[in-house]
């Protein structure tokens, strides 16, 4: 099967393509030099054409997700599509049924979605989702901060068992990425308690949260994983926790990557930038954060920009989830998961009259037009703790538009000019650097970037064509084309087929579901197995043989291979 | 004035959706327009016209619009929902969700209505000659407003949890009511003339009064002592104390 697209003014950014008129050829699932005259044809005319977007952290699938719609019954009344003979039916806002994340996203032209995180023991859960979630390719980060396995071995300072176990856990789980939500937290929430901050000691295993993330970082880069460590810092969504965070992003420094990406990838900046000492003197510290960006390499962050309105949080932080349960008065769901992690689903509404959401939706913003290099903040609203996916396109404007802004900051209580830095900002993102934070950037960030996130030769055949003419247009003042045209793209190729045409779906093929085997030295997973197996006979409510998720749960695999390598440490 | 009479073609016997029984639907249409308003019957679309006969007196605005239906209409529901004016008179009874929504308007049913009926109401007037069932005047699942305005008055009893999540307008019930009456509300009134048990648990705001008896009470209220209202002296209790509630409940 060959597809020519012609006549599209092209953002490429990983092969230097800036809007330039650039053919696209297709072949067979791939993007190739050139196609025969078989092929057929689309003329794009001079509209936009982007890769497939690519989301590096969003919750799409799996326990969490699933909690939040039992909890919310009402969600289910928004967003309602009955089945036609194409789609299944589609219902929900925060928290769409599986059929809609896939439709959703391929409808806004992204094409790959990575879960941000599951548990090991409800890993199974994830992928009977994903199994479920059509034309989009996914993966799953794996939770492993709070792991008992991975704090025993942090605290023996056996780096090569904790290799073995990471390994080990993401063929358990088949999951992609190693994912740390408030190490220590987790443990400490099991006792109603948290950790704050990175030198408390974890009772029972006596490690500290900074023990956790230097050790994960170091056997992430031994095992020379395609994604860095995936960070959710120890303090989010308290007032004063961008200390924490910058104290976080130094140790970075402490591991060199083992390839041509961060060592650290910290999420949802939105929740860890705040500054001030409560609800009421609350600031954002987000210029902070980017200051330190912009003076160091090897470190990435994504927005999890707030979006007005509707949203469910839902983390692996459990003691975050009661204190912000409290906050709202609102419904709390708490879970434990055995010997890996806590967990929190509460549904929360942001306002704009309340100063600190206001704060929390300037410091997106602001992280992401202060930071100079796009590559560092990728594009992500942490979907649906700070809002849902479908509002990409909103944030695509407020980073295309100082005028949006300037709009919306008038909305805003007077007091949001003394909180935040954005009504100074004038910094208006171009195509180029949107194609970067929802595209090559996320894709790098991945480790993908081969076959993700860009145009050239040899990439998957992902190409989204949105209905405006960039040459044509000025994003600052037509920022409502801007937004219209990103939420429903006027093509969405997947593999080199349509899957949507003028915002519909044409086509549901299944995605493949990303997954990572790392190869350790035999003998370090046995010595690793033995732990394990005691923890199953003594502490695991369920036997080690109905852990591993099968492969009959991954029907569309691609596997990523990794290994131990040498890891250098200053 | 416009007056539209409905009465069921034949014994209904799988669940109506009839949300566009209304006068905002009808209002100015002629005898075919409404004859032609889609409803579904069990899993199966079909038109008013078809289950009922529908004959239509006058023209007139949805403020002008009287409905009156006759029959047999207990498996018949969404009677009258999101109405915003008119009247509809019901001589029988309803299935469930009468009236939902509404936000204008009066309704009046001579029998009895199913459960759900008033479900987030936020203004107009229900009056139920016969009883209700479950979650009168109550919210939907999951969302924290039921009844925001309006009145509806049962002169029957009515069963568990009236008021659930309530946060305006008033109900209020001649008879008995089952329990947890007022559960979970946020504002507005509700007056028990019957006896029921265990009402307003979960209460942060509002007003429940009881004049019958009250077979248990939920340990979750202070009393604050005694207090007349309307010359008629309660004890009066202030509560629920696990939520921080500012509700109050005046038991005799
Ligand atoms: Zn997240």
């Amino acid at each position: 099967m060959e597809l020519l697209i012609k006549n599209g003014a092209v953002f490429d950014p990983k092969n230097g393509i800036a809007g330039d008129k650039t053919d696209i050829s297709i072949k067979d699932g791939k993007i190739v030099d050139k196609v025969s005259t078989k092929a057929s044809v689309i003329d794009a005319g001079g509209r936009l054409v982007m890769p497939g977007g690519v989301d590096a952290h969003s919750h799409i699938a799996g326990a969490k997700v699933n909690v939040g719609r039992i909890m919310r019954p009402e969600d289910t009344r928004s967003g309602i599509k009955p089945r036609t003979k194409l789609t299944r039916p589609c219902t929900g806002y925060t928290v769409p049924n599986v059929y809609a994340m896939g439709y959703r996203y391929a409808q806004m032209g992204y094409t790959t979605v990575f879960e941000a995180a599951q548990a090991i023991m409800k890993a199974r859960h994830t992928h009977e989702e994903l199994e479920e979630i059509p034309i989009i390719d996914k993966g799953a980060l794996t939770l492993f901060g709070s792991n008992w396995p991975t704090m025993d071995f942090v605290r023996e300072k056996d780096m090569d068992k904790l290799a073995a176990y990471v390994a080990w856990g993401l063929l358990a789980s088949r999951g992609f990425g190693v994912k740390v939500v408030n190490p220590g937290g987790g443990e400490m929430w099991g006792y109603g308690k948290n950790v704050s901050g990175l030198d408390d000691v974890v009772p029972n295993f006596d490690v500290t949260p900074r023990d956790i993330i230097i050790s994960l970082m170091k056997v992430n880069e031994m095992l020379g994983l395609p994604h860095s460590l995936h960070l959710h810092c120890n303090n989010l969504g308290k007032p004063g926790n961008y200390r924490t965070t910058l104290a976080t992003l130094e140790l970075a420094k402490q591991v060199k990557p083992s390839k041509d990406r961060q060592v650290m990838h910290v999420t949802h900046i939105a929740f860890n930038a705040m500054g001030g000492t409560n609800w009421m003197d609350f600031e954002s510290k987000a210029d902070e954060i980017a200051n330190f960006l912009n003076n160091s390499e090897n470190i990435t962050t994504d927005m999890g920009q707030v979006i007005f309105g509707s949203a469910t949080s839902m983390t692996a932080d459990g003691p975050w989830q009661y204190t912000l349960s409290k906050l709202v008065h609102g419904k709390w769901s708490n879970g434990d998961v055995e010997l890996e992690d806590a967990s929190g689903v509460v549904p929360v509404t942001y306002y704009r009259q309340a100063i600190s959401h206001a704060a929390m939706w300037a410091s997106g913003l602001e992280l992401a037009l202060l930071t100079k290099d796009p590559y560092k903040v990728l594009l992500t609203t942490d979907h649906p703790n700070g809002g849902p996916f479908v509002n990409y396109s909103e944030v695509i404007a407020l980073l295309m538009s100082s005028k949006k802004r300037q709009e919306e900051i008038k909305t805003l209580p007077p007091v949001f000019n003394e909180r935040t830095k954005l009504p100074g900002i004038n910094r208006e993102l171009d195509f180029n650097e949107i194609a970067i934070m929802t595209r090559a950037g996320s894709s790098k960030v991945l480790g993908l970037l081969e076959t993700k996130g860009h145009l050239g030769a040899g990439a998957d055949g992902d190409v989204a064509i949105y209905d405006i003419k960039p040459d044509q247009i000025d994003p600052s003042v037509e920022h409502v084309k801007i937004k219209s045209a990103f939420s429903s793209a006027a093509y969405t190729i997947k593999g080199g087929e349509v899957v949507v045409k003028d915002g519909q779906i044409t086509a549901t093929p299944m995605g493949r579901t990303f997954w990572v085997d790392a190869s350790v030295p035999g003998e370090h997973t046995e010595v690793m197995m033995k732990d394990i197996r005691n923890k199953f006979k003594n502490y695991y409510s369920i036997g080690l043989a109905n852990y591993m998720v099968q492969d009959a749960y991954l029907t569309h695999p691609k596997v990523v291979k990794a290994g131990v390598v040498p890891v250098e440490v200053s | 004035m416009q007056t539209v009479t409905i009465k069921p073609k034949k014994e209904i016997k799988i669940s109506v959706e009839a949300e566009n029984i209304s006068p905002d639907k009808f209002a100015g249409k002629s005898e075919k327009d409404i004859q032609s308003l889609e409803a579904y019957l069990g899993n199966h679309k079909t038109t008013l016209g078809e289950l009922f006969s529908i004959k239509v007196e006058g023209r007139g605005a949805a403020a002008d619009t009287k409905i009156v239906m006759e029959g047999n209409f207990s498996r018949v529901k969404r009677i009258g929902e999101g109405m915003s004016a008119g009247l509809i008179m019901i001589k029988g009874n309803v299935d469930m969700h009468l009236g939902t929504k509404m936000s204008g308007g009066k309704i009046t049913l001579s029998g009895n209505a199913d459960s759900w009926a008033g479900r987030e109401m936020k203004g107009g007037e229900l009056i139920i000659e016969g009883s209700a069932g479950y979650y009168l005047g109550a919210g939907y699942r999951g969302e924290t407003c039921g009844m925001r305005g309006g009145k509806i008055t049962v002169m029957g009893s009515a069963l568990d949890f009236l008021g659930e999540h309530m946060c305006g307008g008033e109900i209020i019930v001649k008879g008995n009511a089952g329990i947890l009456a007022g559960i979970s509300n946020n504002g507005g009134k509700i007056v028990i003339e019957g006896n029921t048990s265990r009402p307003g648990s979960e209460m942060a705001k509002g007003t429940i009064i009881i004049n019958g008896a009250v077979a248990e009470m939920m340990p979750v209220f202070k009393l604050e002592g005694t207090e007349a209202v309307d010359g008629v002296t309660y004890k009066k209790y202030t509560g629920d104390v696990i939520v921080g509630g500012k509700g109050v409940l005046y038991v005799k």
